[in-house]
């Protein structure tokens, strides 16, 4: 059972614990405008930041990608020089990973997962919003490297000894450095803050085993994440220190042995893949059993391949370094140890399948996203698993095959899943529905986009060309097949981009037809977050949900009849919370953790640039660390708060012996 | 919690199926005997160009048809960048680097590997192909990494595995920036 299971109420009657605060430490009041936005502790409010500080980044990243392809379209091109190539791929891979990728799973790991699990909110608020703004902080001052003497040029791995000041004497890789370690502050922050959620906070009778699977594939993720951010962070701290203050982790000319970084990086960087493919499993399983309209296949198999995966995950990272000397004991160990992790990861792809055969399919949007990522994830998966090969993976190694595995992967994979997401849960989120025909376009567009670019790729790839080469000469024949991936990359480009049109198309339709709410359940589906209103209510559950199965929202709504047919005995509307709660006491919004957030980076230009900087920014922080240490637990006052009893449906029973929790 | 039978049956198949991936891995890695570039020896690459061989990068014949290539990765070139050699020969191939990682990777080859400085990478391979295979680095190394390839030539005409007596009058070349040096048997 959860430490936090309803909504905290004040004693009625008991006098106020802590005086009446100073001016700067009471809590900020605004409902909506900006400001709101800037202090909010809601997980709704701050999952749509993520996905929106993604969407920006992804742009950036996206720029990155067509000048990379405009460059690649025609042998001897010369419209990158090949300093500015290198920062192009690099900050193309890092912006890409670390700011687009990994922040949607948090934004639908913020979104949906206290939904899923019958909770108010996170565990810790103030801390959820801090990891937000540390991480979108963090990205903006890595992309300020573009206007500070350029981004990095590494690669986004950033091999020792190349990532060293004398190969590479601008910032680029400085900026790299400082901001992805503040980066990583926000995602360790907040894993821990996820971790907890689901830990402490689900619904009374949801089981661990009860749980959807999207809210296990968030806890698997944000251990993962716990475990690799550390592995980076220390890497990036020793370069730092190689780069800024004359040390010599990785310096080859003082004996240094640069295969540390590779290890250092890969340990870090294999679960990073599969942190990033996990929250798009998770949302695929749930819409494909929505949209088959069965249960999902081998939902423990499910679970525990998730798991299986996020353990396996730290045992492969070798694999890419077959071509580094390891020699063939280590090879043949990592070998195995890749072919193994493909197993739980080929058993998700049958399960969905499993799914989908003898399924009444609806083929809509979020559905043909999903088949979208089934599909493509398996191309990905299939030239993976040739990695475990090591005779054919010596072959593959840095070369164009291995950037279309990995698209494969990424994109085909984890963002088709997450954009089939946007258009599950867009009316959960927004109150209104994505256009379905607008989408399928989008769809289709982005899949010919996406084959067309990537696809070629594994042939220049057999042929030899190498990764990361500015350009090639015309005789190398890599000519055809290139410019087919640039002419796809802007098909793609257009596909992406028409989100954001739908969005706009969408939202001016159900305006000019006056703002009609999608109901509750749009999609008759069946995991609880669907059962409070569209948009959810800032207090998400007027009730806390009592669940009893898996699906509990679908087995209220349908029930085997005397003769063992499954019927529907409910609508979704019938039995959806009405969203009118009274006397729910949420987490008040919070200046601090935007200001502690905003110190951090001022510490990081300093390192850069002058330490005494760090001066300024580290008082910004002592004094936010003040302030959110000594800001009351709550504001008495704010509006729209009624601090009585809980209101009716709740337990109000008089229990009132538990103190008041610091909402942290 | 009850499991469905197909469920259940479908968890055999991949037990089943991570038993087979061990056998086979395992076989392919001990039994097959496959080849990956291994550390063949550690040098220091602050002295590479006072230790022999390194500091004569080249080819040399060890034995009839049977020869050793000493490569040097640098940025942004390959030293030698023109290897010659007769169809049929069993070459051993040593690659370290001066300075950053490189890659060696010739085309249409198996041969790939990671040139780390301060390791001497080695890969054995016999070129059974008459015609010109470009070897290319694959590990990025900076703003030179796409100029940094080098040619291997295989020619024809001096018999396999040395066996022709015609193949001792043949010379070897292997050039290094407009320097030829020439290894005559």
């Amino acid at each position: 059972m959860a430490i936090i299971d309803k909504p905290l109420a004040l004693p009625a009657g008991e006098p106020r614990r802590a005086a009446r605060p100073l001016g700067v430490f009471t809590r900020p009041k605004e409902q909506s405008g900006i400001s709101a936005w800037l202090t909010t502790v809601d997980h709704k409010k701050i999952g749509i930041m993520y996905g929106s500080a993604a969407l920006f980044f992804l742009l950036i990243g996206g720029v990155a990608a067509l000048a990379i392809r405009v460059q690649l379209a025609t042998p001897n091109n010369t419209f990158l020089s090949g300093d500015a190539y290198n920062r192009m791929y690099t900050m193309h891979g890092t912006v890409m990973v670390f700011l687009v990728v990994m922040p949607i799973g948090a934004a639908f790991a913020n979104f949906l997962m206290p939904l899923q699990v019958g909770a108010r909110d996170v565990a810790f608020p103030r801390i959820n919003a801090f990891s937000f703004w540390v991480f979108f902080f963090g990205g903006l001052m890595l992309n300020t490297s573009w206007f500070l003497g350029g981004g990095a040029d590494g690669g986004w791995f950033n091999y020792a000894p190349n990532n060293g000041v004398a190969f590479s004497p601008s910032h680029g890789i400085d900026f790299w450095n400082a901001g992805l370690l503040i980066a990583g502050i926000g995602s360790l922050t907040g894993s821990i803050n996820l971790i907890t959620t689901v830990l402490n906070m689900r619904a009374p009778g949801m089981t661990l085993m009860k749980m959807p699977v999207f809210t296990w594939m968030t806890l698997v993720t944000q251990f993962l994440l716990l475990f690799a951010i550390p592995v980076i962070t220390v890497a990036q701290l020793l370069l730092t220190f190689d780069r800024r203050f004359g040390a010599n982790f990785f310096n080859v000319q003082q004996g240094a042995d640069p295969l540390l970084w590779q290890h250092l990086f890969w340990v870090f960087g294999h679960p990073e893949v599969y942190l990033m493919i996990l929250p798009a499993f998770g949302i695929v399983s749930e819409i494909i059993p929505t949209f088959a309209r069965k249960p999902i296949f081998g939902y423990p198999f499910m679970v525990f391949s998730g798991i299986a995966i996020g353990f396996m995950g730290w045992g492969v990272w070798a694999h890419h370094m077959f071509v580094s000397g390891l020699g063939p004991l280590s090879v043949t160990a990592f070998s195995v140890a890749t072919m193994f992790i493909a197993v739980p990861t080929g058993v998700k792809i049958l399960n969905w399948m499993a799914t989908l055969w003898g399924g009444k399919l609806i083929l809509n949007t979020p559905m043909l996203f999903s088949i979208g990522l089934i599909t493509q994830f398996t191309v990905g998966g299939l030239s993976g698993v040739s990695h475990a090969i090591a005779p054919s993976d010596t072959q593959q190694t840095d070369t164009y095959y291995i950037v279309a595995h990995f698209h494969y992967v990424l994109f085909g994979g984890a963002f088709f899943g997450f954009v089939g997401g946007v258009y599950h849960w867009f009316p959960k989120a927004f109150g209104y529905k994505l256009n379905d025909t607008f989408g399928k376009v989008q769809f289709w567009m982005m899949v010919v986009g996406f084959n067309l670019t990537f696809g070629p790729m594994h042939i220049l790839g057999l042929q030899g060309m190498p990764r990361r080469m500015q350009t090639y000469d015309d005789a190398m024949g890599f000519n055809f097949w290139n410019l087919v991936a640039t002419i796809g990359a802007f098909i793609l480009g257009v596909g992406v981009m028409l989100l954001l049109a739908n969005v706009a198309y969408s939202y001016s339709k159900w305006k000019s037809a006056g703002r009609p709410n999608p109901g509750p359940d749009p999609w008759d589906a069946r995991t609880i977050e669907w059962s409070i209103p569209s948009p959810a209510p800032s207090h998400n559950f007027d009730t806390d949900p009592v669940v009893t199965s898996l699906d509990d929202f679908w087995h209220r709504k349908y029930q085997e009849d005397e003769n063992g047919v499954v019927r529907r005995v409910h609508t979704g509307e019938e039995i959806a919370q009405p969203g009118n709660g009274e006397g729910v006491h949420l987490p008040a919004p919070s200046y601090w953790p935007i200001v502690l957030a905003f110190g951090i980076p001022i510490i990081g230009y300093g390192i850069i640039f002058n330490l005494w900087l760090c001066i300024p920014g580290a008082l910004v922080v002592i004094g936010a660390l003040f302030g959110w240490a000594l800001e009351p637990a709550d504001d008495l006052d704010a509006p729209g708060h009624d601090h009585g009893h809980d209101g009716p449906g709740h337990d109000g029973s008089g229990d009132h012996a538990e103190p008041e929790l610091e909402t942290v | 919690m009850g499991i469905d039978p197909y469920e259940k049956n479908w968890m055999r198949v991949s037990i089943l199926l991570l038993a087979v991936f061990f056998v086979i891995v395992t076989i392919g890695g001990f039994a097959m005997g496959f080849q990956v570039s291994g550390v063949s020896d550690e040098v220091d690459p602050r002295t590479l160009a006072q230790t022999e061989p390194w500091a004569n990068p080249g080819l040399r014949e060890v034995a009839p048809g049977e020869y050793e290539a000493y490569v040097v990765a640098q940025a942004w070139t390959f030293n030698p960048r023109v290897l010659e050699v007769p169809v049929g020969s069993k070459v051993t191939i040593y690659v370290t680097s001066s300075d950053l990682q490189h890659g060696f990777k010739v085309t249409d080859t198996n041969i790939n590997m990671q040139i780390v400085p301060g390791q001497v990478s080695k890969l054995v391979y016999t070129f059974d192909t008459v015609g010109e295979f470009p070897y290319l680095c694959t590990e990025y190394c900076g703003t030179g990494h796409a100029t940094m390839y080098g040619t291997v030539k295989v020619v024809a005409g001096s018999g396999t595995s040395g066996s022709d007596a015609n193949a001792s009058t043949s010379t070897i070349a292997s050039s290094s920036g407009g320097a030829t040096t020439e290894v005559t048997r």
